[in-house]
Parts: structure tokens; sequence; C-alpha cells
């Protein structure tokens, strides 16, 4: 019997097949928004999670604030903290500045970082040539490249290795090292690949604003960041002449992405929503023609004895077959549309385990919803009003 | 088998009330066999439908089988309609997108029978009508006489003690009216089963052992032949 039925209703969808597909195509939109929705955000969940990952979750960024901007932390105080703070394994103060580079020829506008020798093991940044700068290194003439920028200043002849000559304005730098290509940080305000790294002393001859206001560190594995996260910003305020000291732990940070991530996602769902209201009301729009032009049949099938819930159901199962086959469709079409985002964004393509089964389920729950009005209309009908239309 | 007491009904359109039947009485025993004709208007399909319980009466009494099926709730009105009559109609109203023997057997499948069963039922019906090699025919492949054939195979199917037919005939040539009207004769003496039939022909009506004449409302004439 509901072999029978589904068969039937399949039919009946051929038999008028424009305005079927019309409909399928209103539930497929609908439901492949859907999905699409969902598996973007599935696809940027994990990408965050993959960068948090690669960088740990026990980093600390530290930023020091003025009435006028950005502020100075003291180097040697800050430096000093690992030695009075438990729980504090590494700190890494550090300038942020940017500006024209040019090598052979080659220009591009970069960021500059001013960094001391723990900024390596502190961000997790490793060579792929040379070294990094060391305690040693002042006022010598010494970079490190990130490898984006390195691949960028490179021509096919000339390619930046150590050795290279860089050019900042009226100084001339030599590479001594190139970094490996890593994973941008959520965290870090400047992405390390595509940097000019100096000693402090350098740094402050080549930026504008040559201020002391960044710092990254790290928390023992053993220690909670977020109390690290507060020793710090108590330890350094003393000393600070002016502006405060603010530190973020990649706990919090990950909490705030969290929720912005759930917006997003409520947002994309409401797209996919409305896309598939839409669908519903062009499933009902359908149905109710079709239960215009067959009258006659639901005249005769009343009259051979079939109940009114016989009638709701015939037109049901083809509001569900519609839409459950509009919603595989949706399915294929969301899948395909967020693959091709993850391909054009470079991010891995991630199916959300709840996103076919929720956008198959969403599509049919809406067939239902929209073709019930239709169903209850064409088993509502009077049988001789119906059998004496022609 | 049918009672019909004191039955009246009228439609409303706009203001004025249009009264089709008038206290119309009317007693059919089982097995009988009789044609109901009546000028064009006179309520013959209305009272049909009553019988046939598609429609309910304004006013009146009736009884299948002295059961009170006016006072039935609609689902058991389905039921009864199914399990106890078959309706024939003037222009077989076959369902075009189901073949012959599915239409045959669309009153099984309401009642839950199992599809092989139902099939075989069917099939066993049409051979029955005379349409032993048309099973798998869909309806538009069909001529006027197999598909009234197919439509009374489907009203029978159902082992039925009633069969209503409304101008079973009226769009079929003379040669085929008179077989699908022997075929009505044959099915009435070897099931044992009521027939009413509506026609406009007389020699269609001749042929019934009872004839009624629909007028103002009432049965205005009950002739019973000889056998
Ligand atoms: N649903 C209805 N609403 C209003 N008038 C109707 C309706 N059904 C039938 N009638 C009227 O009842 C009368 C009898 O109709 P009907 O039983 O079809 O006649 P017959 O079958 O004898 O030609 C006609 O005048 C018709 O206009
Ligand atoms: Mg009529």
């Amino acid at each position: 019997m509901i072999k029978q039925a589904i068969l039937e209703a399949v039919g009946n969808l051929l038999a008028s097949r424009q305005r079927s597909l019309l409909a399928l195509i209103g539930i497929m939109v609908g439901a492949g928004a859907v999905i699409a929705m969902l598996t973007v955000g599935a696809i940027a969940r994990e990408e965050t999670a993959r960068q948090f990952r690669a960088m740990g979750t026990d980093i600390l960024l530290i930023r020091a604030d003025s009435d006028q901007g950005l502020g100075n932390l003291p180097l040697a105080e800050t430096e000093a903290l690992p030695a009075q703070i438990r729980g504090l394994s590494l700190i890494a103060p550090f300038m942020l500045g940017g500006g024209q580079v040019s090598a052979e020829g080659q220009s591009r506008s970069t960021s500059f970082l001013g960094v001391t020798e723990s900024f390596a093991p502190v961000a997790r940044v490793r060579l792929a040539q040379g070294r990094f700068i060391s305690r040693h290194d002042r006022f010598e003439p010494f970079a490190v490249v990130g490898s984006a920028l390195a691949e960028q200043l490179s021509t096919p002849f000339n390619r930046i290795r150590v050795g290279s000559n860089i050019r900042v304005g009226r100084y001339v730098f030599t590479v001594i090292g190139v970094l490996e290509p890593s994973l941008p940080s959520p965290m870090m305000p400047a992405d390390v690949n595509d940097a000019l790294m100096v000693s402090i002393p350098n740094g402050r001859r080549i930026m504008s604003t040559p201020q002391l206001a960044w710092g990254v560190a790290r928390a023992a594995p053993d220690a909670d960041p977020d109390q690290v996260a507060r020793a710090i910003g108590t330890a350094l305020e003393p000393s600070m002449r002016e502006g405060r000291v603010q530190v973020q732990s990649a706990r919090a940070l990950l909490a705030g992405l969290a929720s912005q991530m759930r917006l997003f996602t409520l947002l994309l769902g409401a797209v996919g929503a409305i896309a598939l209201v839409l669908g519903g009301v062009g499933v009902m729009n359908i149905m109710l023609v079709s239960v215009q032009e067959r009258r006659r049949e639901i005249g005769v099938r009343l009259a051979i004895g079939a109940t009114r819930w016989n009638i709701q159901s015939l037109f049901l199962t083809e509001a569900a077959v519609l839409s459950l086959a509009g919603g595989a469709f949706g399915v294929l079409l969301g899948l395909a549309g967020a693959w091709g985002f993850a391909q054009m964004s470079g991010w891995a393509f991630v199916v959300s385990a709840t996103a076919i089964p929720l956008g198959a389920g969403v599509s049919i729950a809406t067939g239902l919803f929209f073709g019930f009005y239709p169903a209850v209309m064409a088993s509502r009908l009077d049988p001789i009003v119906a059998l004496r239309t022609e | 088998m049918l009672e019909l007491t004191d039955i009246t009904k009228s439609f409303r359109t706009g203001p004025a009330e249009t009264i089709v039947l008038n206290d119309l009485t009317l007693h059919v025993g089982e097995r009988e066999f009789c044609s109901i004709m009546g000028g064009s208007g006179s309520g013959k399909s209305t009272l049909m439908n009553i019988i046939g319980l598609l429609d309910r009466p304004t006013r009146g009494q009736y009884r299948i089988a002295g059961e009170d099926v006016l006072a039935a709730p609609p689902d058991k009105q389905s039921a009864l309609r199914n399990r106890l009559i078959g309706f024939v109609f003037q222009s077989f109203f076959l369902l075009p997108r189901l073949n012959a023997w599915r239409n045959a057997a669309l009153p099984l499948m309401y009642r839950g029978t199992p599809e092989a069963e139902a099939r075989r039922q069917a099939c066993a019906m049409l051979e029955r009508v005379g349409l032993a090699d048309r099973m798998e025919h869909m309806p538009a492949m069909l001529s006027g006489g197999q598909k009234q054939r197919v439509a009374i195979a489907r009203a029978l199917v159902g082992q039925p003690k009633v069969l209503l037919a409304d101008e079973p005939t009226g769009a079929l040539d003379p040669k085929v009216a008179q077989e699908i009207m022997d075929l009505f004769l044959e099915v009435n003496r070897e099931l044992g089963v009521l027939v009413l039939i509506i026609t406009h022909d007389p020699h269609i009506a001749a042929q019934c052992p009872r004839q009624l004449r629909l007028g103002g409302g009432r049965i205005a004439q009950d002739l019973r032949m000889a056998a």
C-alpha cells in the first residue's frame, strides 16, 4: 500500500513535469542554502580550530595602551617576568610597524617586526634557512624574512636566501634567516609569513612610530593561562610610566570567536530558512493547482470508498516525495557550493555530521507543512461538486 | 434493501430555495433491477447521490438493509460506500494514469487488500466483463465501451450489494449501449446485485423489470414488468 502510494505519487508528479520541476527547484534551493550555510560554518570552525591547535592554547598576547594610542612596554622588566611569575615560561616583547621593502628591483609593502631572540620559540616559527635574530644582534643590519615575503621578493634568477640584501628606506639589511611557512595565527596582530623581522634597535630605526607596544608569551603546560594573563598585567602596571597593559589569552579569544561563529551560523541559517519558506510556498501553490485540476479524480476516489484521510495522504505523499527529491538534490547542491567555497578560500573541506540529516529533514518538514493545507482542501471537497466538474 | 422514506432535498442558490426532491418515498428490494427516467433536471442524479451516500437529504429517513445510514459518521459512510455500493458514471471517470487492472482494483486498495490479492480479484472481474486481454491497457488506449466495462469491473470488484449507474450508456453508440445493458442484466442475474440505472433511452428502460419515473420531486410512476 505504501509502495503503491509512492509509485502513484511519482507517476502523478511526472505527469505534470514542469510544475513539479518548479516546486522541486524551490525546495532544492532552500535545502541547498541551509546545507551550504551549515557546511561553510563547519569549515570555518574547523579552520579556526586548526589555527588554534597549531598556535597552542597556552599563548598570551600583551598590548600596552596609552591615551594617545599604543603604549610602551619596559623592555628589561618585561624580559625579567618569567623569573617572577610562576606558570609563565616565555615572553617576547616586540614592535610592530610596516612600510616598503625592496630587493633586486622587486618592491613590496610589508609588516616590520622588531623582535628579541625569544620571539621564535614563543611564536613557534621555524627556520627554513639560516638563523633567527639573537641577543647579540643589535645595530648589525641583519633581517629574518617570512616565507611569503621571501617568495614575493624573489625572481626566477634571484631567490631571496641567506646573504641576500633587502633595502628598507636608507638601510640595507642582509638576510640571515628565512622562515618556514606557518598557519597565520588568529592571536597575532601581524602574519609572520608576510613580515620582515629585525632586532629591536634596528626596529627603532625603520619604524615611523617605534613603540614596544606588543608582546607574546607562553603559559606553562600546567598553569591556567587566564591566571597567568592577570599576573602579567599586575606585574607590569607599576613600571609603566603611563598607560595600561592588556593581556588576552587564546582561550578568551576562542570563546569570543565561538560566539561570533554562532551568530554567523544563525544568520546563514536564517537565509536558508527564508529560501526554504519560498520553496515551500512554491510547493503549496503547485499542490493547490494540482488539487484544482484533479477535482474529478478526487470525486471518483471518494465515490469508490476513499476516506478523507486517504485523499489527504494522497496529496501529502506527493508533497513528501517532491520535497524529499528536492531535499536530496539540495543537499548535493549545498555540499557542492561549500566545496567550492573551501577550494576558493584554501580551507579544508569538512562535512558537518548534522548537515545532511538536518537538510533532508528540514526539506521534508517544509514540504509536508506547506503540502498540508492543499491536502486538507482536497479532502474537504464535496464529492458531488467534484464529480460535476468537467 | 433500500428504504427511502419522505426524502426531501432542496438547494439554496442565493435567495431562492429549489426543492428538487419532495417527500419522496422509495423501497427497492434485494436483487431488483430498476430504471429511473425523468426529464432533465428532475432530480435523478440528486436521488442517486443520496442513495449512494455521496450526498445527504435535507430531510427524511434512509436505511440500507435496515441500518440507519444517515446517522453514521463520515468515515463509516465511506466504509459503507466502499463495501455496499458500486458507482458507474456516464463518462466512465477512470483514473487516466492507472492501467485497467489498477483502476478496477482501486476500491480494494482502499479496503487495505494486499496488492497481489487485489490484482487477482480485479483481473477476475475484468475477465468477467469481457476484458481478459486488456488488463495492462491504459484508459486512453481503450474504446468507450471498453472503458465502461473497466468502470463496471471497478464498481463490482468489491462485491457490492447495490450497483448505481448514472446514464451509463449515454456516451455510447446504440450497439455498444446494448452490449453494456446486457452486461448489467447478466451481473444482476448471476451476482444477484441490485441495479439502479438512470437512462434517457426508452429501449434501455424497456428491458428493466422495474421502471421508475421521477416527476415533481417524487416517484411519479412505478411499473413492474411481468417476468
Ligand atoms: N449543488 C447544487 N446546487 C444547486 N442546485 C443544484 C445542485 N445540484 C443539483 N442542483 C439542481 O437540482 C436539480 C436537479 O439536478 P439533477 O439531479 O442533476 O437532475 P437530473 O440528473 O435529473 O438531470 C437541477 O435543477 C439542478 O440545477
Ligand atoms: Mg443527471
